[in-house]
């Protein structure tokens, strides 16, 4: 039997509570929201937080709100609703994609989409999805609150620009632009229950249905320390008419963009290799969508 | 065939129940007043000398009740073949593998336990260590065992026919190697288990374990109680697949601890320790030589094994006799040859693994196979049907077939899915493949040199006649013994199914040798039938007396004697029952006369009716060095085809559809057998593509959790397309064999042949992760 | 230090004083009896200790049991009614679905929820709802056989 440390435990009731005491701990508390890698990393003996405090009683953490052009997804909101929402499936269906083979099922009905940022870990699911569309955070303190690109947060495994003080409150996602499109795939040992080995995002956008990409973001997963762009490949496509041509070139360049390791799940030199793989099938199916939407 | 009326047929389990509300109980469940809960300590090193082991700080925590290492446990040497003890309750002079036992500490709750013993300290000197099997061996390498000087713990030479000659005969000779990888259990029950010593000397185990049987006499052995004051008995079992067939660390660690606190002590092992625990499949490195002829008949084989095997020996010295003597057997293979090595390393000790010692070497056999009829030109399945055994065949090194229906297992699973059809007629991408397997039911003796019985069984019937029970120590631990067990006393003593109850599992209900070799059904069902048949003759004898009707002309069938020559006055008996049961539920009523009413009439006139059953197989063949380990009275065997589709970008293999027969003899329970082969089959896969027991440089298990040891969800295993063939077995009890292991045999070749069929590559090395086959096709493409 | 939490299990009501860094896991086993929840890892890869929580399987080894303050909670000792099993429980009996065992019952509940929500699921829903929950005997065949089972006799009713 796993047993975890001894640590204190606070649920405050709101927002400005939980600052308060976040900011009285100097480090030494740890927010909880769904617990499956906080608790699990607890377990292994990797972190010991003097204190955990929840966001889970927290009012508004757990809702998306949709907005004039925009949706707010709050951090606490559990990965398996991303799924259930007819919202998010069809109006960003590669959060929906990234959301459905996240862990398995029993984990998705606790995991948090904040837990999956805030974690950074270098294989998280959501993060390349919502970094390819742009998405931006919401980040309080006692203070006050800022608001910064997501792509902005990660510095490298498990390691972000949070302050200590700080809860990671909501995600705000842009609708999407007419004429875009974008998908995620993630190439995992097994079906369910899965780490990608490598997963990509790619998300972008015609001027019109048969028209030039005016926007491409080719977002690279477990290759580098934090999800990446394919800067290269992103360069090639903007400004161009899609064709599969071009589509192969940009996965080429896309294995060129990424710095893998060896490690437990695979080579590097089979990571770069996928990159380039799942490069031209995300991009292939982005653009199928692009086509089509609206 | 003959008319059953339980046997053979789709019944419930019997723990189905208990199993699916929860009211099952594992050892982990279970607890007791006063119970004390202990942890291990265990080495954070590969291989080291002990120095000093200091307990002070770890005594002095509040709650701490014991702490005891080697100095208070003794070294008294045990494992599981007496020809090679080699492990102590916990290390005394060095420790051989990162989760080498050191200490356990028992307190009075896990926390405490657990705090206590990470304040034990150990002073080590470092020794090198081997992380393979050919480091272990090189000249110059520190013997891990100071009785094995170059690491090899055992070698088998055996040659059957003349292996260099029959290669001067053949028209084609290939030869091949293969590799599997360390793979694990994967039993979702982590070990556990609670002992107590009570103030009369007796000590009860209630374990986690496939065989209470060898738990008893090796914690009688290390603990020197005796026998007959050690009673081990085990609750529910959450998987074994072989791992869990021998005595482990906390069984014997719980014991001492309890016979020295003389309080109960619970220890439950958490997945990492699983993991490093080990005891699963070894790590194979085969190389096989096969010349043909050219009209395909198998002619010579040579087999060079060598087997990573970890740190201690475990079922070590029969795997290394398991990799060659399984493989010729289900063809006609004249010459044989086999040289292996068990070598050790510090890593965690393997041992058995369902398909025990077989599964590396088939896989490797099988593709050799396939490639070899490409070769040829003959169709795959034409070329094992070509030399396959049947019935009644004697194998080159004395296996006995007494019953053989791998042609038919071949020809049903080539007519159920189409093969003719698809067998190089399926698109790039797509492929098929087909491979064979045999195995033994139940080893031919037990692990230790003895003429004890194999299993006993006990019936006693209840006074009102109307129930019968049923005492076993055979060890249900998933594989549904209980209920096959139940089904066999039932058909043979003639009553219903819910007439009987089962208790098993314990060692103070018989000897039984366990779940391991897959000898349950044949041997344990051997002795309950012998039982169930004595106690009819018993009835029957009292009921002859009675009406004044020879015994032969009675019977007893669903529950009723049956008289043979026509209807017969019993209503004596019928208002004798009623009068002795005045006011008891359930009455018998009805125009037959009941087993209950002669078994009541039995008990008056002879007091408690109890009956025993006892079975050891009789004369085996094979008088060669290593004859016993391979001789069985029965052998299963197995044929199957899968089709997959491969990624040819990514090398990601899909397993979509899986045919498999199994030659099982008779099915007592045909769902049973089924799930054993579905079980088998998904354990088979997962070996193929994904699992391997990794390590990091420091020898630490790199993977101890089933995130990344994986073995395969719902969604990666496809439905099978299961088919029982029955070949009548005359030495198994109403014809059956074994079921449970020799089903995984063929998986791994047949997916294997199937990659080959899909995209041209043969892949020597297990598992086929994606990355391994994308590479093979690339190395293709380049070669091109 | 200890909190008092209230938990409704099976539809009874429990007043329990835990501390913070006990699981739901541990609650439900150690100071509730109900044993029917499994540990087979603890930390979330196998599912042996599915129940569900607010409506909704989880790894019960993953939940704080302070975290589960004011829940409704369902085990696998609250799924028959009395002596009559659960139309899932009935099928896994018939249908073989069940071996060693120990996965049983967070499958049932997996099942359960999946049901519930999807009364009429294909078999690839099946096999996806049950994908966090490892079971190495069965080869999930006979599981899923007994969820589509269970899923025309709920129908029926």
């Amino acid at each position: 039997m796993l047993l975890l440390p001894r640590f204190d435990y606070e649920e405050p009731k709101d927002l400005s509570e939980a600052c308060k005491i976040l900011a009285g701990l100097k480090g030494n508390g740890k927010i909880i929201a769904g617990g499956t890698d906080l608790l699990v990393n607890m377990k292994k003996g990797l972190v010991s937080p003097s204190c955990l405090v929840s966001i889970g009683r927290i009012p508004g953490l757990s809702e998306i709100e949709p907005q004039n052009s925009s949706i707010f997804i709050g951090s606490n909101l559990i990965v398996a609703k991303l799924t259930e929402f007819a919202l998010i499936r069809k109006r960003y269906p590669m959060l929906y994609e990234a959301a459905s083979v996240l862990g398995s099922p029993l984990i998705r009905n606790r995991a948090t989409i904040g837990g999956n940022i805030v974690t950074a870990r270098p294989a998280a699911d959501l993060p390349p999805p919502l970094i390819a569309m742009g998405a931006k955070i919401k980040l309080k303190n006692k203070r006050g609150e800022r608001e910064i690109e997501l792509e902005k947060f990660f510095k490298g495994p498990g390691e972000t620009i949070i302050k200590q003080d700080e809860i990671l409150t909501g995600i705000i996602l842009d609708e999407p632009p007419m004429f875009s499109g974008g998908s995620y795939i993630k190439l995992g040992h097994r079906k369910a229950l899965e780490i990608a080995i490598v997963a990509v995002a790619s998300f972008i956008t015609l001027d019109k249905p048969d028209g030039i990409i005016v926007d491409a973001k080719v977002i690279l997963s477990s290759v580098a320390p934090k999800a990446i762009h394919a800067v290269s490949a992103e360069k090639t496509l903007i400004g161009e008419k899609p064709t599969n041509k071009l589509i192969e070139k940009a996965a080429n360049l896309a294995s060129g963009d990424c710095t893998p390791i060896d490690d437990i799940r695979g080579s590097a030199e089979y990571r770069c290799a996928m990159v380039e793989v799942l490069t031209k099938r995300t991009l292939t199916a982005a653009l199928k969508q692009a086509k089509k939407s609206r | 065939m003959k008319d059953f009326s339980v046997i053979n047929k789709r019944l419930p389990r019997v723990d189905a129940w208990s199993k699916v509300t929860g009211e099952a109980r594992y050892a982990a469940d279970l607890s007791m007043p006063n119970m004390l809960y202990a942890v291990l300590f265990q080495s954070p090193l590969a291989h080291a000398k002990i120095l000093n082991i200091d307990t002070s700080a770890a005594k002095k925590i509040v709650g701490v009740k014991d702490i005891v290492t080697y100095k208070e446990a003794g070294t008294i040497r045990y494992g599981v073949s007496p020809a090679r003890y080699d492990e102590t309750m916990f290390c005394y002079d060095k420790v051989r593998y990162v989760g080498d036992e050191i200490a356990a500490v028992a307190a009075i709750d896990f926390e405490t336990a657990m705090e206590a013993a990470s304040l034990i300290k150990v002073d080590y000197e470092e020794l090198p260590f081997y992380l393979n099997v050919f480091d272990a061996i090189k000249e110059g390498a520190v013997p891990i065992h100071d009785d094995y000087p170059n690491n090899i713990g055992a070698e088998v030479h055996q040659e059957f026919g003349n292996v260099e000659d029959a290669f001067k005969e053949c028209d084609y000779i290939r030869t091949d190697r293969f590799v599997n990888k360390k793979q694990d259990g994967g039993f979702l029950e982590p070990q556990a288990c609670l002992a107590y010593y009570d103030m009369n000397g007796n000590l009860t185990l209630y374990t986690s374990t496939q065989t209470p049987h060898y738990v008893q006499r090796t914690v009688s052995m290390v603990l020197n109680i005796p026998i007959g004051k050690v009673r081990v008995v085990k609750p529910y079992v959450g998987g074994g697949f072989g791992p869990k067939a021998s005595a482990n660390t906390i069984e014997l660690a719980a014991s001492l601890l309890s016979m020295r606190t003389g309080r109960p002590v619970k220890m439950v092992m958490n997945r990492e320790q699983v993991f490093m625990h080990s005891r699963g499949r070894h790590q194979f490195y085969h190389e096989l030589t096969t010349g043909v002829k050219k009209d395909g008949t198998i002619h010579a084989l040579k087999n060079t094994c060598y087997l990573d095997g970890g740190a201690y020996s475990s079922f070590g010295i029969a795997t290394v006799y398991y990799a060659g003597s399984l493989l010729g057997a289900p063809y006609r293979l004249p010459n044989m040859k086999y040289d292996g090595y068990r070598v050790y390393t510090n890593k965690p000790a393997c041992g058995a693994q369902r398909g025990h010692g077989g599964v590396a070497a088939r896989a490797a056999w099988e593709q050799q196979l396939d490639i070899i009829a490409g070769e040829l030109g003959i169709d795959p399945i034409e070329f094992r049907l070509k030399n396959v055994r049947e019935k009644g065949e004697v194998t080159c090194n004395d296996f006995n077939l007494s019953s053989f229906g791998m042609k038919e297992c071949l020809e049903a699973i080539r007519d159920r899915s189409d093969w003719k059809n698809k067998k190089g007629k399926l698109p790039k991408g797509k492929g098929i493949g087909v491979a064979c397997g045999f195995f033994v039911s139940g080893a031919g003796y037990p692990i230790y040199r003895s003429e004890t019985f194999h299993s006993t069984a006990m019936i006693k019937l209840s006074e009102d006649g109307g129930t019968v029970e049923l005492y076993t120590a055979a060890a249900e631990i998933g594989q549904g013994s209980d209920t096959v067990l139940t089904m066999m006393a039932a058909e043979a003593l003639g009553v219903r199914y819910e007439d009987v109850k089962i208790y098993s599992g314990d060692t103070d209900f018989g000897v039984d040798l366990g779940a391991y070799s897959s000898r349950q059904t044949l041997m344990s069902g051997h002795a309950v039938k012998q039982a169930a048949e004595d106690v009819k003759r018993q009835v029957l004898e009292v009921l002859s007396k009675r009406l004044n009707i020879p015994v032969e002309d009675m019977d007893i069938k669903d529950g009723y004697i049956v008289f043979k020559k026509g209807p017969v006055d019993f209503s004596g008996i019928r208002s004798y029952y009623i009068k002795e049961h005045r006011g008891w539920a359930e009455q018998p009523s009805d125009d037959r006369l009941t087993f209950k009413e002669a078994a009541r009439i039995a008990y008056i006139e002879r007091g408690t009716i109890v009956s025993t059953g006892a079975y050891k197989p009789g004369e085996l063949g094979g008088k060669y060095k290593g004859a016993t380990v391979g001789t069985s009275p029965a052998y299963g065997c197995s044929a199957q085809i899968v089709e997959v589709t491969v990624d040819m970008e990514t090398g990601k293999v899909t397993v979509d559809k899986m045919t498999d027969a199994h030659d099982c003899g008779f099915a007592i329970n045909r769902t049973n057998v089924e799930g054993q082969m579905q079980g088998s089959l998904s354990m088979g896969l997962g070996e193929a593509l994904f699992e391997e027991v990794k390590f990091d440089e420091k020898g630490r298990v790199a993977n101890p959790t089933f995130g990344e040891y994986r073995i395969p969800t719902a969604l990666d295993m496809p439905n099978v397309n299961t088919i029982i063939i029955e070949s009548d077995e005359p030495n198994g009890p109403f014809g059956a064999k074994e079921v449970g292991e020799g089903a995984i045999m063929p998986t791994i070749p047949a997916i294997l042949n199937a990659i080959y069929d899909a995209v041209g590559v043969r892949i020597d090395e297990l598992p086929v992760t994606s990355e391994r086959l994308y590479n093979a096709i690339k190395e293709k493409e380049r070669k091109k | 230090m200890k909190r008092l939490i209230n938990l409704i299990v099976n539809n009874k009501a429990y007043e329990i004083a835990v501390a913070p860094n006990r699981t739901l896991t541990q609650i439900l086993r150690e100071d509730l009896n109900l044993l029917g929840t499994k540990e087979g890892c603890g930390i979330g890869d196998c599912g042996a200790c599915t129940v569900i929580l607010n409506g909704r399987p989880v790894n019960s080894c993953l939940v704080l049991a302070v975290q589960a303050n004011g829940c409704n909670i369902q085990t696998i000792e609250g799924v028959a009614d009395g002596n009559n099993l659960h139309p899932i429980q009935e099928a896994f009996v018939e249908y073989g679905a069940i071996q060693c065992g120990f996965c049983t019952p967070g499958m049932v509940l997996s099942a359960k929820s999946l049901l519930e929500k999807n009364p009429k699921p294909t078999e690839m829903e099946i096999r996806e709802a049950i994908s966090g929950n490892l079971c190495r005997c069965t080869g999930y065949q006979k599981i899923v056989e007994a969820i589509q089972a269970a899923s025309k006799k709920m129908k029926k009713k």
